[in-house]
């Protein structure tokens, strides 16, 4: 596991109102390539907003970010439209296109950003379900799939792009629980593939397994970033132990 | 003899088909590329364009379609365009249709949810990639049957054109119930009016037939259905 000196992508001192909430209210944090960061909080913590601010979903209102060293202009939606290809990301409800089958769903993006031509990301396709373990779902239409095979297909959808970097926004939330397992295990695989990745989560075993360190946020604000260790088993805050204790 | 009078019009009447058979099509194929341009931009990204299809679509919904008709038809000679009963009944049907078919397509795309939208800009896409690969394909589930029933009203409506004077089909059953009825004493009305009724029926039916059998084809591949898991929540 080996992490380079310069930050992949670097926030700082974010800014984000909806109305009268703050929902980022100065928050910095950066991660390297090979570096695996969690973050975990209660609801309403900003988590969501903060890795929607990494690839241009969410345009905060003040604050700076920086990929690969080069600053990336808040309101340029080309700039991002070109950085969301290294910048795949993971939602909660999966969200495959209803109206594709699995590997069209895999293919589209590739195939219209121009990244390769039709048969060639067929077979990129076809070698990623295989690694998601989905290889016999290739032609099914996604309300054929159950949950879990869905994010799966998801997860295979995003790395398509080949992504140097994965938002996860809490991808296991929306699972029925015998089906988070299988994604999680798909998870800890990539992490163990050096993927770089960001995960919002609330599955403490995952995080304590799998992250190199970990932030806990809590109304908008970073209370403590540490490794897992730290967070989970000797936190400098009080109310990092509290929420750890009282999701444990 | 009932069925003699309709033979012995059959050539008449058939004439009268082809005109409404061809300002139906004609006004169908105008109608629905309105419907989809006026569509897209009352929800583009631009405020002055969406701006544009609401002023188009209000004006254009609000006025009783035969008004409409009247009205392009005596008006345009007075803006220097004088325009064909024929020409003027397909550009007040265009209109009309346009104006409410903009208003299905503005639904049906709002229907998708906003989601799918979120999650193709994810990928990296443009946003006409997305329009024309991921919203409006799942778009068309509920298009397709609120725009088959502006389809057939438009259809109907063709016989509107009678007022121009244009010889559609439903002028020629007026013509032929005149005629006869000046030449034999007695109203053949109710046979000849029907009988129009069941021609109009039929190619009503015809279009509703055809737009159930597309509806099928894309519930087969999963169109209606949301693969939206159950317990979602929204986090910040």
């Amino acid at each position: 596991m080996q992490s380079s000196q310069t930050p992949l992508i670097e926030a700082q001192n974010l800014v984000k109102a909806f109305g009268r909430t703050r929902a980022l209210d100065d928050v910095s944090c950066a991660i390297s390539t090979g570096e695996r960061l969690v973050v975990i909080g209660p609801s309403g913590s900003g988590k969501s907003t903060l890795i929607r601010c990494l690839n241009g979903l969410v345009k905060p209102d003040a604050g700076k970010i920086t990929f690969d060293g080069q600053r990336v202009e808040p309101t340029s939606e080309g700039h991002w439209r070109r950085l969301r290809q290294r910048v795949g990301m993971v939602f909660q409800d999966y969200t495959l296109f209803p109206h594709l089958t699995a590997i069209e769903n895999i293919t589209l993006a590739p195939v219209r950003a121009g990244l390769m031509p039709k048969p060639q990301a067929e077979l990129a396709a076809r070698r990623l379900l295989e690694r998601v373990q989905l290889a016999e779902k290739a032609t099914s239409y996604p309300a054929f799939l159950s949950g879990g095979q869905q994010q799966r297909v998801a997860i295979a959808r995003a790395l398509a792009m080949r992504p140097q970097v994965l938002l996860f926004d809490e991808p296991t939330s929306a699972l029925d629980p015998e089906m988070i397992k299988e994604v999680l295990d798909l998870m800890v695989s990539l992490a163990r593939d050096g993927m770089t990745m960001i995960v919002v989560t609330h599955e403490m075993g995952f995080a304590h397994a799998v992250a190199d360190r970990v932030l806990f946020m809590e109304a908008g604000r970073i209370v403590e970033a540490g490794p897992p260790d730290q967070i989970f088993g000797n936190q400098n805050d009080v109310r990092t132990r509290e929420f750890v204790r009282r999701i444990a | 003899m009932p069925m003699a009078l309709l033979l012995d019009n059959l050539g008449f009447f058939l004439t009268g088909l082809e005109f409404t058979i061809r300002l139906a099509l004609l006004t169908l194929v105008c109608a629905i590329g309105v419907s989809l341009l006026i569509g897209l931009m009352s929800v583009s990204q631009w405020r002055a364009l969406r701006i544009a299809a609401l002023c188009y679509v209000e004006f254009w919904r609000d006025i009783p379609l035969l008004v409409n008709l009247l009205f392009i038809y005596f008006g345009a000679p007075l803006v220097g365009v004088p325009l064909k009963p024929f020409t003027a009944a397909l550009l007040s049907l265009t209109l009309w249709g346009g104006a409410n078919g903009a208003e299905i397509v503005r639904g049906g795309i709002n229907a998708i949810g906003r989601h799918q939208f979120v999650s193709a800009t994810a990928l990296g896409l443009k946003r006409w990639q997305i329009y024309r690969y991921v919203v409006l394909p799942q778009a068309l589930m509920p298009i397709l049957p609120p725009m088959t029933g502006l389809c057939t009203t438009l259809v109907q409506a063709t016989s509107l054109a009678s007022l121009l004077g244009v010889n559609e089909f439903f002028r020629i059953a007026q013509i032929v119930v005149e005629r006869t009825t000046m030449q034999s004493g007695h109203s053949p009305a109710f046979l000849i009016y029907g009988f129009a009724l069941l021609v109009y029926f039929a190619i009503c039916s015809a279009l509703t037939w055809l737009s159930r059998y597309f509806e099928q084809r894309l519930q087969k591949t999963g169109h209606s259905a949301i693969a939206a898991p159950r317990g979602f929540k929204e986090s910040a």
